[in-house]
Parts: structure tokens; C-alpha cells; sequence
């Protein structure tokens, strides 16, 4: 792809997995440099749509395709056995195994990029622990770590706040400022319409399809949310909530 | 002292002791992965399905007349049938949802009746299973030295060059697409591995007992080891020990050489599962 390609590009994709659609003839641009919320229920196709980018699945019919090959993806769940033999370090390391090829061995800069990962989200000191003695909310910070550490121009992160505490929510939110003041593209699954309205340029509806696509604070109007949700919202007073999941999305 | 020398001051006790350990080697290396993937049964699959493979060779070169089958044969029958065990495996998982041990079970059982028919159009091989499964360490010859001593260092060359690629498959599949990696072709390459471990494996300890040698030191290792190429070593030195010490219990206590290996490599992960908790 040119310099001046979309992020991400899909054309009339469909993933299905045994004959049933999870996606269904996608289209969408998504503009480099910007930060993206993706809404929907679930199973309405967001984790989907990342794999499918980055080549976890292959599409049923159409295409898809991403921007550059600076390519930082954070999947929502990562089942790692506890005594997988890595430790916080070696994984934000990986983060550098797209420069670093096969065997060249870690340069200065590439350590500089590892420690400023860790430092931006706070875990520095568990640099030594293995990886699979972390909390979920430490180990989602490690993941972090290791896309900042990738210095990726695409951000993938499917779901982030999910399952967090507090401080790690807020790592994440400082975070996503810093890629968005650098000018990086961020692409957010997310359940949380209230911060997808407040802290990004765009917002994409998915419900297996695409609902509308375009800029936070036109887009996600009742008859939107009430499509992409499929009926399983409503409204209490000035909010709105997600009664299947029990998701306060507005 | 006499007690721990005396059993290797015969040739082939020594012979035997050395191939042990290189296998050792081999599966200590090669069970991390296993280990480290969730592979057992497809480990298991692997081991059973090179029975066909067996058969077959043991049909074209032993003849009718109870001759002696051609090792090389023999093995080169059991590589290709572990191959096509790796394949069909791999094939299902990749265009289908079933679950990768569905697919190995379903592969397995199918190449073990397979072979289990081949057997039966061969009357004479009967006492030949015995050594397939619990394998001849104390008959193996300069050939099996060589194979194993050759696949020690290819593997361990494989495992050096593409450390960081199977790390990360291993580790985290979805980020080793996103780099773009080849994660199908490098799955692939690690059942290539275990089926290599496993053909050199079974001439040695058996087929049933080289899983034993794939899974005990690696797992005994993780409970030492913070990092892979610990865990690595760590895992290939417990089996390569595991080999003279169980050739000395079986000498001296007569019992079978190939399960006392597979013993001894057992009790080191029992006794470290006691006393030493996971390093954090």
C-alpha cells in the first residue's frame, strides 16, 4: 500500500465461520491518523474484524487490508498457560521482533523502546516477574507496553478497559491520548458509547455489517444505536444501556 | 564406585546409554513446544501414528521367511507415516473449526487401526510390536547413534535460527499474524519436529514411552525456569541424565532399560512438583 492509503481498507468482506456470517459484505475506509471506536453487542463481529486485518482469518468473500506493516495488535483475552517461561520484559521485547528480524540481537534503541514501554504504563518494576504470574490488569498492561514498544503506526486493541481495575483503566486512557496526539491510528473495540462519543474522531456501528461510519458526534444517533444493538438497549432517562450485557453505553 | 561404573563397562549398555541421552536431548528441546502449546495428544497422536508406516516397511523387507526387517526402512516408514499423521492433523485444524485435539484424536485412532490392519497381513511382526512400543535401548546399533546424534543438532540449529518466530506463535498466535508471520507453516514445522523427535525417539525407549521423554522434562523444567532457553536446557539436561541413571536402575535391579529412563525422567518432575513451587 502507498504512503497515503487508508489504515485499513475492506471491500465487500464476509468471514464466516461453519456457513454463519460473522461479518457480512463490509465496506469501510478508515482515514490514516485517526482514533476509531467500534461499537456493537457482541458477537456483532468487532473481534472479527481485527483478525480478519491482521490475518487470523481468512475472508469468506472481498478483501481486507491494512495500511502498513507497523502493526500493533492487543487481542481482549490472551490464555497464556502461568508457567508459560517468558517474562514481562521478554514479552514487551517482542514488540521489536518485527525490526529485530530472526536473530539480530536487541540494539540500545531497541532496549530504549522496551524500557519506555514499560515505564508509560507503569510496570517497570515487574520487568523480571513471568509473565504468567501477572493479574489480568498487569497483563494487559504488558501487552500495551509491547505495542508501544513496536512503535506501531496502526493500534489494534480490541476491548482494553474490559475486565481492568481503575489505575489500569487509566494507564490505558493516557495512553490512547499519547497515540492519538502522535498522530498513530487507533482502532477501540469497545462497549462504552459515552467514551467512543467523547474521546474519538470516529465511530464505526457494527452489527455483522456496517450501521454508519463517520465522525463521534454525528454518528451515533438513537435510530443508529438502536439498529446496531438489534433492540437490546433502552433508554433510562438520559441513558442509554445495553439490557442483554448490562453495558451503561450512553 | 564399582556399583555405578560396572553396568557401562559393557558396549552396548554404554551404546545404549549415549543414544538414550541424545534422544533425551532431542525430546527434552522438542517437548517445550509441547509443553508449551498444549500438544500432548498430539504428541501422542504422532507416536501411534507411525505404526502404518512401521508395518508397511516391515512387510516389503522382512519377507515371508521371518527375515530380519531393514531398520532404515523401518524408520524412513515410520518418518513418512508420522508425516501424513502431521499433515492430515494440520489440514483438518486449518479448514475446519474443529478443535486441534479433535482433529488429533481423529487422525490418531485412524492411522492406529490402520496400522493394527496392516499387522494383522503380517503374521511374523507380532513380537516385533513389543519392541515398537518399548523400544530396544539396549540393542541399538552405530546407525541409531548417528540419527539421533544428526537430529540433536539439526533441531537444535532449527530451534536456535527460529526462536523468536516459534516463541511467539507459541506464546501469542494472534500478535505472530499481526507481524505477519507465516503461523500455519510454522504450526506445521513444529509437528515436523515432534514427528522427528518421536521416529528417533521410539527405536530407542518405544513408542508409548517416548512421550514420556517429550513431556516429563520439559514439565519439570518449567518448574525452575522464568525463560525458554532455561527451560530448554534445564529440560535437555533432566532426559540426557535420565538415561544412564535409568540404564544403572535397570541393570541393577533388572528391570525393563527403556521404562526406567522414562521412570527416572518422571520422578525428577514428581519430586521438583513436591519441593519447589513456580517461580513467580
Amino acid at each position: 500500500m502507498s504512503a497515503d492509503a487508508p489504515a485499513l481498507r475492506a471491500r465487500g468482506l464476509t468471514v464466516e465461520f461453519g456457513g454463519v456470517p460473522a461479518l457480512a459484505d463490509v465496506d469501510l475506509e478508515v482515514p490514516r491518523g485517526r482514533s476509531v471506536a467500534v461499537l456493537g453487542p457482541n458477537g456483532a463481529g468487532k473481534s472479527t474484524l481485527f483478525g480478519a486485518a491482521v490475518g487470523l482469518f481468512d475472508p469468506s468473500a472481498g478483501s481486507v487490508e491494512l495500511g502498513s506493516s507497523r502493526v500493533a495488535f492487543v487481542p481482549q483475552h490472551l490464555d497464556v498457560d502461568p508457567t508459560f517461561p517468558v517474562t514481562v520484559a521478554d514479552v514487551v521485547l517482542m514488540g521489536r521482533y518485527g525490526d529485530l528480524g530472526w536473530v539480530r540481537r536487541p540494539s540500545r534503541e531497541d532496549r530504549e523502546l522496551v524500557e519506555e514501554g514499560m515505564k508509560a504504563l507503569g510496570i517497570s518494576s515487574l520487568a523480571r516477574r513471568r509473565f504468567g504470574s501477572l493479574s489480568g490488569g498487569e497483563r494487559q498492561r504488558a501487552l500495551l507496553a509491547q505495542a508501544v514498544a513496536q512503535d506501531a503506526e496502526i493500534v489494534l486493541l480490541d476491548e482494553p478497559l474490559t475486565g481492568v481495575d481503575a489505575p489500569t483503566q487509566e494507564a490505558i486512557r493516557a495512553l490512547l491520548e499519547r497515540w492519538r496526539e502522535a498522530g498513530r491510528t487507533v482502532i477501540v473495540a469497545t462497549h462504552d458509547l459515552g467514551a467512543a462519543t467523547r474521546d474519538y474522531e470516529l465511530v464505526l456501528c457494527l452489527n455483522r455489517r456496517v450501521v454508519a461510519f463517520g465522525p463521534a458526534a454525528t454518528t451515533c444517533t438513537e435510530e443508529v444505536l438502536y439498529e446496531t444493538f438489534a433492540g437490546r438497549i433502552v433508554r433510562v432517562g438520559s441513558l442509554m444501556v445495553d439490557v442483554s450485557e448490562h453495558h451503561e453505553i450512553h | 564406585m564399582d556399583f555405578l561404573v560396572e553396568p557401562f563397562e559393557a558396549g552396548f549398555v554404554r551404546d545404549g546409554a549415549i543414544a538414550a541421552a541424545l534422544v533425551g536431548v532431542l525430546c527434552g528441546v522438542v517437548g517445550c513446544y509441547v509443553i508449551l502449546r498444549g500438544m500432548a495428544l498430539m504428541a501422542d497422536s504422532l507416536a501411534h501414528g507411525v505404526l502404518p508406516g512401521i508395518a508397511v516397511a516391515f512387510a516389503l523387507t522382512a519377507g515371508a521367511a521371518g527375515e530380519e526387517p531393514n531398520e532404515l526402512a523401518i524408520a524412513l516408514g515410520a518418518l513418512v507415516a508420522g508425516l501424513v499423521t502431521a499433515f492430515a492433523t494440520s489440514a483438518i485444524m486449518q479448514r475446519s473449526r474443529v478443535r486441534p485435539e479433535t482433529a488429533a484424536a481423529v487422525v490418531f485412532v485412524f492411522m492406529l487401526a490402520l496400522g493394527v490392519v496392516l499387522i494383522s497381513r503380517v503374521q511374523s511382526y507380532s513380537v516385533d510390536l513389543t519392541s515398537f512400543l518399548f523400544g530396544d535401548v539396549l540393542g541399538v546399533g552405530t546407525g541409531e547413534i548417528l540419527a539421533s546424534a544428526i537430529s540433536v543438532v539439526a533441531v537444535a540449529a532449527l530451534v536456535v535460527l527460529l526462536y523468536r518466530p516459534l516463541l511467539l506463535i507459541s506464546f501469542d498466535r494472534q500478535r505472530a499474524a499481526a507481524l505477519g508471520l507465516p503461523v500455519d507453516r510454522l504450526e506445521l514445522l513444529l509437528l515436523v519436529l515432534v514427528t522427528l523427535a518421536v521416529v528417533v525417539g521410539f527405536q530407542v525407549v518405544g513408542a508409548l514411552l517416548v512421550l514420556g521423554l517429550l513431556m516429563a522434562p520439559p514439565a519439570a523444567a518449567a518448574l525452575l525456569t522464568r525463560r525458554l532457553p532455561a527451560m530448554m536446557l534445564v529440560s535437555a539436561g533432566i532426559a540426557a541424565a535420565s538415561a544412564p541413571i535409568g540404564l544403572l536402575l535397570s541393570w541393577h535391579l533388572d528391570i525393563a532399560a527403556g521404562a526406567a529412563i522414562v521412570l527416572v525422567a518422571v520422578s525428577v518432575f514428581v519430586v521438583l512438583l513436591v519441593v519447589r513451587p513456580a517461580p513467580s
